[in-house]
């Protein structure tokens, strides 16, 4: 019973502490990305809400919330707000099985910084994933306007190329660490001493690639293509509604899907890695704190990184992006496959 | 001048009975009757290389029978010679849509503005105002103030029963504007609608940079059919012109094309000087100046363009290196001109005053920097694999097309056909200096952006050798014409406009976006009978619905952003 007790406890600080850092995050991001944007493009970016802009997301957050609820007419109310849901739920539940470090001990009780460690761990972040586009297809639909339905198909056509790509991209260090659970595929890593990014730069690329699709970022934002859509699928939400999209679609998940690259091709919490001699840690002197510290960088980086070719990118056509999926990314993500089926008894040793 | 010579259709007059051949310094015209004209046409296109469809109008004479004027200018571009073929007509005419698109465009025009029906034409539908509207606001007998027929009381009236006074209370009745209904007639005629969904692309969207209404007949993402509804910004400023003195129109040229005011105004300017024929009186220091402002205003204009075309492209951070450019070419224009935008420095005769202090090093500073960074942004974009699948056979305009719709300036020049009038029509300071002229292979639209930026290194060139010469002049150089007989020819411009004898001329010039031309005729006074305008921009748009054909909707942003129309100068 005491345990129960404990573990529910326990639990309930898991999601409270992650939403709050997802969440908090996430909006902070949208700081991080103007800035980023701004000094790419020789400008200083939000200056005047705080200390170089620091409050400008609260600032950004209350405009929105205190903007009126705007309704298109002969929309369909019920989908409308659903799609709001259907985009939140599924991408915050994917930090449900995102491991932050190691486990660790205090007051006597082992905890382990991921909410749940599912043996399908990974099955389920796809699954989440694929949710997206429920979203996207809604709120297009219900928004009863032609630029947000032609957005929504077009984000459609693409999470559906993607999604396929980015399984089988996957599908790599899962051979190689023979397993779903995401703790699991991380502590493979440390054993075998190997980022499995070493083996699979391939599906590295190709991943990274349909994360930038599916988070509808240049090179393939076309579902937003403010020139030629507007704003895509949000064109008929206001206010905080509106804000919860690109929230959602450019922040949470992008945080998420960063963290599950972290967790498959970057070792997740393990610092620097030499491939099959063992790990270098310039951070030794954070003690107990160094992997978490890891992990942040890393998917810090990588966020970083997808920013970087946003601001810097043109944008693809939708017929070339799909085309793009189906017969380059596909075929090298099943080249790979076969080449670490051949591979992996040379890991397991 | 650059007009055809009168013996050159001699043995045209053997063949056509009746026609008359005019032929004066500032035009070549032939005069031929309304059934015998699509024949002529046909034969300048065919037999005598007048393959580029420049521009078509109409003058109204009230009081004349038959009423109208219709004027077609042609161009050969091989041997660089114009032509203006004239007829009478009461209000008919036959249309030449067969021979040139742009004349299609041409004649909804002066069907919009005179009421002139054409026989053949496909779709004689109105090109600026609404289907509804009853008038032809061009017609003589049109007044400038317009038909005030509709009661228009104020919202504060109507809502709060505010009691207006004062200058508040102005006049309840207006002209007649569209309603909702008059709109969706006016699209209807446009467009019938043949496949899926009919996307309404404008007036107010960020991808058609400025006023202008597309409809897209979509299968999927895939144009059917497009159309373009065109008037949002209509002022009719070719019937202000009729009603302003010459130097009091300069500033209306400002305003249609508002990206490169600089080339507009000097347009007008050297039109006018023509027609005055006192070129040779302007000093040769505005020369210069104008010479270099307006290639200064080129460069901006192009910059405008490469940052909102790659902004369509979805490359954010282009557009704001290339507005950060322009920001300080702006700054040197403030600073000569005392204007950002609408400029109107150049005067007939010469410039406003003269260069100020320092003008020429900061524009040496500005040239000397620029090109590295056009080479950086360059380096993003141009061997860019996205840029080039986005760019590379998209919109392809091949050389018959470029004739056949009338296009002029870098789309011309994208596509292999070397039509600059600051060559083929040197004005100002442009036989002086040295330039080339770029020219595309394909006409994609990656060979349109190549063009304008080597254009602006083209620009730059010219600019340079600008400041060498104007700094070799003496300070107290004249910058304004003087006039040998100061009772006939009045150059000082303020308030009292100056007398043009009768006549008429066509003269253009090098806009950015394409020959600006204008077409003046004079009954002398001060102000002109009837200008023309000849939009670079609007010829080029017609090409717009045949690229967009069976194309998506990405490309209808790379396609119209490589056109680069202006709508202020479409609309006029």
């Amino acid at each position: 019973m005491d345990s129960v007790l404990a573990w529910l406890i326990i639990t309930v600080i898991k999601i409270l502490v992650i939403l709050g850092i997802v969440l908090g995050i996430g909006a902070y991001l949208t700081l991080v990305e103007r800035k980023v944007a701004a000094h790419i493009q020789r400008r200083p970016g939000p200056m005047v809400v705080g200390w170089h802009g620091l409050l400008q997301p609260l600032a950004d957050g209350l405009k929105l919330l205190t903007k009126e609820d705007l309704f298109p007419r002969y929309g369909n109310r019920f989908l409308y707000n659903l799609a709001l849901v259907l985009a939140l739920v599924p991408a915050t539940l994917v930090f449900a099985v995102v491991p932050f470090g190691p486990e660790f001990e205090t007051f006597g009780i082992k905890v382990k910084p991921i909410l749940t460690d599912v043996n399908v761990g990974l099955l389920l972040v796809f699954a989440f994933g694929s949710m997206a586009v429920f979203a996207i297809a809604l709120a297009g639909w219900a928004s009863n306007s032609k630029y947000a339905l032609i957005g929504s198909m077009r984000k459609a056509g693409i999470v559906v190329s993607y999604e396929v790509v980015i399984t089988f991209a996957v599908m790599g260090p899962i051979i190689l660490a023979g397993t779903l659970s995401t703790y699991e595929i991380v502590q493979k890593q440390i054993e075998q001493k190997l980022w499995y990014i070493w083996l699979q730069p391939i599906a590295f690329v190709v991943y990274m690639f349909a994360v930038l699709a599916e988070m509808g970022r240049v090179p393939f934002d076309i579902q937003e293509a403010e020139a030629e859509l507007v704003t895509g699928f949000t064109v008929e939400y206001g206010g905080m509604k509106f804000g919860l999209f690109p929230l959602v679609e450019w922040y949470v998940e992008g945080l998420s899907l960063s963290a599950i690259a972290v967790v498959l091709f970057l070792g997740g919490w393990s610092p620097i890695n030499i491939p099959f001699l063992g790990f270098i840690d310039p951070l030794f002197f954070l003690g107990p704190l160094s992997p978490f510290v890891w992990f942040a960088l890393k998917v810090t980086l990588l966020f970083l990184f997808i920013l970087w070719l946003h601001w810097t990118l043109p944008r693809y056509r939708i017929d070339q992006i799909t085309s793009t999926a189906w017969k380059v990314m596909l075929p090298l993500t099943f080249v790979n496959l076969v080449l670490t089926a051949v591979i992996a008894p040379l890991i397991w040793r | 001048m650059p007009w055809a010579k009168a013996e050159e259709f001699v043995e045209l007059k053997n063949r056509f009975e009746g026609l008359e051949v005019e032929e004066k310094p500032t035009l070549t015209a032939l005069h031929v009757d309304k059934g015998r004209l699509i024949e002529l046409l046909k034969a300048l296109k065919e037999e005598f290389g007048y393959k580029l469809f420049i521009d078509h109008s109409v003058i109204d004479f009230p009081d004349k029978d038959p009423r109208f004027q219709a004027f077609y200018i042609l161009y050969n571009v091989d041997e660089r010679k114009r032509v203006v073929v004239k007829t009478w007509t009461r209000g008919e005419l036959p249309s030449i849509e067969k021979l040139w698109f742009a004349g299609k465009w041409a004649e909804r025009e002066c069907y919009d503005m005179f009421g002139i029906r054409y026989e053949g034409h496909e779709n004689l539908v109105r090109a600026f105002m609404w289907e509804t509207y009853q008038y032809y606001p061009l017609r003589k007998d049109f007044p400038l103030e317009g038909y005030a027929t509709e009661y228009l009381p104020s919202l504060n009236e109507v809502l709060w029963g505010d009691n207006l006074q004062g200058l508040m209370n102005y006049d309840r009745m207006h002209t007649p504007v569209p309603t909702l209904e008059d709109l969706e007639i006016t699209e209807k005629r446009r467009l019938q609608k043949k496949a899926q969904i009919v996307l309404n692309w404008g007036p107010l969207h960020p991808g058609t940079h400025g006023t202008m209404w597309f409809l897209f007949d979509l299968e999927g993402e895939r144009v059917v059919q497009c159309d373009v509804i065109l008037g949002q910004l209509h002022r009719g400023v070719e019937k202000l012109a009729e009603n302003e003195m010459y130097n009091q129109f300069l500033v209306y040229t400002d305003r249609m094309d508002y990206l490169s005011a600089l080339c507009s105004n000097q347009a007008w300017v050297v039109a006018i000087e023509r027609l005055l024929d006192i070129t040779d009186l302007v000093p040769e220091k505005a020369k210069y100046i104008r010479t270099m402002l307006s290639e200064l205003q080129r460069i901006n204009s192009h910059l405008l363009w490469l940052g909102t075309y790659a902004l369509d492209l979805g490359a954010l951070t282009i557009f704001l290196y290339a507005f950060k450019e322009r920001e300080k070419l702006m700054d040197i224009i403030e600073g000569i001109t005392g204007a950002r935008l609408t400029i109107s420095f150049p005067r007939i005769g010469g410039v406003r005053m003269d260069l100020p202090e320092g003008a020429l090093e900061v524009i040496k500073a500005f040239i000397k920097r620029f090109p590295k960074e056009l080479k950086e942004w360059e380096t993003i974009l141009s061997r860019n694999r996205i840029w080039l699948r986005r760019n590379v056979d998209v919109g392809i305009i091949t050389k018959e097309d470029v004739y056949y719709y009338g296009l002029t300036g870098p789309v011309a020049r994208g596509s292999g056909v070397p039509y600059d009038i600051r060559k083929f029509e040197p004005y100002d300071a442009y036989e002086w200096v040295e330039f080339d002229i770029p020219v595309g292979e394909k006409g994609d639209v990656y060979d349109r952006y190549l063009v304008r930026l080597e254009e602006m290194r083209q620009s730059i060139r010219i600019i340079e050798q600008c400041v060498k010469a104007l700094e070799k002049m003496p300070k107290d150089a004249p910058f304004f014409a003087e006039s040998p007989d100061p009772k006939k020819l009045k150059l000082p411009l303020d308030g009292i406009g100056l007398k043009v004898p009768e006549g008429e001329i066509y003269s253009s010039g090098e806009n950015p976006r394409g020959e600006l031309g204008f077409y003046v005729y004079s009954t002398g006074g001060v102000k002109p009978y009837r200008v023309k305008i000849r939009p670079g921009s609007m010829y080029n748009l017609c090409v717009y619905p045949k690229l967009m054909k069976d194309r998506v909707i990405a490309d209808a942003v790379a396609i119209l952003a490589s056109l680069d129309p202006v709508v202020g100068e479409i609309d006029r």
